[in-house]
């Protein structure tokens, strides 16, 4: 009866997929030469599309964490009527393809009152870099939500009550206790924000048009010449976005390393 | 003065209540609340503090109605078992975290901290950050964090519950001088009947989300309302009939044990008797003191570190004593050995039922 151990057999599977996964990057950096890197980002279109998505995924990334801050909140400490419900709202974007998310986002801004309301002040988002910004902010804001509330979660609610209890209103008491006591969680969410708006693409695609050296994000990017057939300049933009993602898991496992207050 | 007043105070928390408490403590005393564990200490005393509304009654603070100000409004501190203190300030900046709110000049507030560090003992730990702390120390840091802005009420919800006895102990004193020093009022939620012996001027005890008892430590100790607040401060109770009045001294006939009890209770009536298990006297020899003095049988002896459980029987009565473990061993103690009792007439306290 000598078969293979559990624990054995795990780790081998472990290893496996992440040979395989690990040889797709691979594949990735070695289908073209440096130089053929270093011509691509010199492009116009690398460059334009390289210096949307960082504003774009910025501004994205700000409003999330903006908005995601007093929700999170919210979601971890109050309780109010209709609470699951809004949870349950929030989480959609992170289950559903991002593809209905661009769909449902472009009839809300382009068939409705609100896009009405919105065109006559001048504000327009569809098939514009503004849509680009609304698309990536949905699509980060669920997994902001997420890790935010679970950092506020694992914050004795008594610190709060103690310095409510010195004299400090709620405000002041969420400025000087809650948020350093969930700086950790602040910084993770950042970085899986950022992450998610630089590389959200079917929402993306869907509401601001995908337009070349327009609404070119950097998924565009990979995705237009792909199309074109132009393999080193998708190639090109594949690689930038695994930089970033490679980033963002190295902040993650910094911050959520066991450095998370109690 | 009166500092605080709780009027009919009732509070809903889910499925739990706190009913109807009433409470009044007067400026500078210290005040006691022991009960068993769910009987709603924290949530009473977190309502004081202001972190649940209550939805009748009401609290008044130095004369102000204060039942719906915020927390930060009622000028009350509170001390935690697992002490609270700001991971991301040092000690320094937590004390003074205390204190900004009411001391703005720079100069009193460091010399505010240096005083009330000096005193709590935790002047050489300023500078540490509170994880490198032990949790005596940390417990000495938030009561000076607590008490530096001199609120109107401190509350402690079991402040030593998660300390060792030894460092209980210099707890309990550092607690006494500085409730002196800062002339403060306080309720203390505590478990252990040491605290109320050694602290506190009243005790209240609570059951059930209501207060059960509340008065002198002397006056609950020894009169206990009910069984449960009986069984709870751990007295003995017994039943039984005046036969005789002597002067200010009367015989009760417990079964068929007579006791001496000084009361002015003349009546022939059935009446009951607590006596505390530290005022029962063991000999092996019979005593010359008349009436008050019987014979019992070692039942039971619980060893309970430095002081020995003894339940005696005779008859139907069952009394529980407290002896120090030395007595017992002098004595020669042993299960079934039997003994004479005495009981002093002015420990035996009567409730005209
Ligand atoms: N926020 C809350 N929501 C619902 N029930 C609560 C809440 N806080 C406390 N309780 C319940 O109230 C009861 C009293 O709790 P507590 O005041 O903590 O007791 P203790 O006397 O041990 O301090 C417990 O049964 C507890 O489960
Ligand atoms: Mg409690």
């Amino acid at each position: 009866m000598a078969f293979l151990k559990f624990s054995t057999l795990c780790i081998i599977i472990a290893l496996m997929v992440s040979l395989i996964l690990f040889s797709a990057f691979i594949a990735l950096l070695v289908m073209i030469t440096p130089t053929d890197f270093i011509r691509s980002l010199e492009t116009k279109e690398m460059q334009y599309s390289l210096r949307l998505t960082i504003t774009t995924s910025l501004t994205a990334t700000f409003l999330a964490i903006i908005i995601g801050i007093p929700v999170a909140y919210a979601l971890a400490r109050k309780e109010f009527p209709g609470k699951n419900l809004v949870k349950t709202i929030l989480d959609l974007p992170m289950a559903m393809p991002e593809i209905v998310l661009g769909i449902t986002l472009l009839l809300l801004f382009g068939h409705t009152p609100l896009a009405q309301l919105l065109s006559m002040i001048g504000i327009k988002i569809v098939f514009s870099p503004l849509g680009i910004v609304v698309a990536q902010f949905f699509s980060a804001l669920p997994y902001t939500l997420r890790i935010l509330s679970s950092s506020y979660e694992t914050i004795n609610p008594r610190y709060e009550l103690v310095s409510r209890s010195l004299g400090y209103g709620e405000l002041e008491t969420f400025v000087r206790i809650t948020l350093p006591l969930s700086k950790a969680g602040l910084i993770a969410s950042t970085a899986v924000a950022f992450a998610r708006s630089v590389g959200a693409f079917g929402a993306v695609l869907i509401l601001a048009g995908g337009i070349y050296m327009v609404t070119e994000t950097l998924p565009i990017t990979l995705y237009l010449n792909i199309s074109y057939g132009n393999l080193s300049m998708a190639v090109s933009a594949g690689i930038l976005l695994i930089i970033a993602s490679f980033i963002t898991i190295f902040i993650i496992e910094k911050m959520g390393g066991g450095k998370l207050w109690r | 003065m009166e500092m605080i007043r709780l009027e009919n105070l009732s509070v809903a928390l889910g499925q739990f209540h706190l009913r109807n408490i009433n409470l009044a403590v007067e400026k500078g005393e210290y005040v006691c609340i022991i009960g068993p564990t769910g009987a709603g200490k924290t949530v009473l005393i977190e309502t004081i503090a202001g972190f649940h509304k209550p939805y009748k009654g009401r609290i008044i603070l130095d004369g102000d109605d204060i039942t719906s100000k915020p927390p930060e409004k009622r000028g009350i501190s509170i001390v935690y078992q697992d002490y609270m203190l700001f991971p991301h300030m040092t000690v320094y900046e937590n004390i003074a975290y205390g204190a900004k709110k009411k001391i703005r000049d720079k100069r009193i507030l460091e010399e505010e901290i240096e005083r009330i560090a000096h005193i709590m003992g935790i002047s050489h730990l300023l500078n540490r950050k509170p994880e490198t702390l032990s949790g005596g120390e940390q417990q000495r840091v938030a009561i000076a964090r607590a008490i530096i802005s001199k609120p109107k009420l401190l509350l402690m919800d079991e402040p030593f519950s998660a300390l060792d006895t030894r460092t209980t102990e210099k707890l309990r004193d550092f607690v006494k001088r500085v409730a002196t020093e800062y002339d403060l009022t306080i309720i203390h939620v505590t478990h252990d009947i040491v605290d109320v012996w050694s602290l506190a001027d009243k005790v209240a005890i609570m059951n059930n989300g209501t207060i059960i008892q509340y008065g002198e430590v002397e006056e609950v100790f020894s009169k206990p309302a009910d069984d449960f607040v009986a069984e709870f401060i751990d007295i003995n109770i017994l039943e039984g009939e005046i036969t005789e009045v002597l002067g200010e001294m009367v015989l009760v006939k417990v079964g068929d044990t007579i006791l001496r009890v000084k009361t002015n209770t003349t009546t022939g009536h059935r009446i009951r008797i607590f006596i505390r298990p530290e005022d029962i006297y063991i000999s092996n020899t019979p005593p010359d003191y008349g009436p008050g003095c019987f014979r019992a049988v070692v039942e039971k002896i619980l060893e309970n570190g430095p002081y020995v459980q003894l339940f005696l029987s005779r008859n139907n009565i069952v009394l529980k004593a407290v002896l120090t473990r030395g007595y017992v061993r002098c004595l020669g103690l042993a299960r079934g050995k039997h003994v004479y009792v005495y009981i002093r007439p002015e420990n035996v306290r009567v409730a005209e039922t």
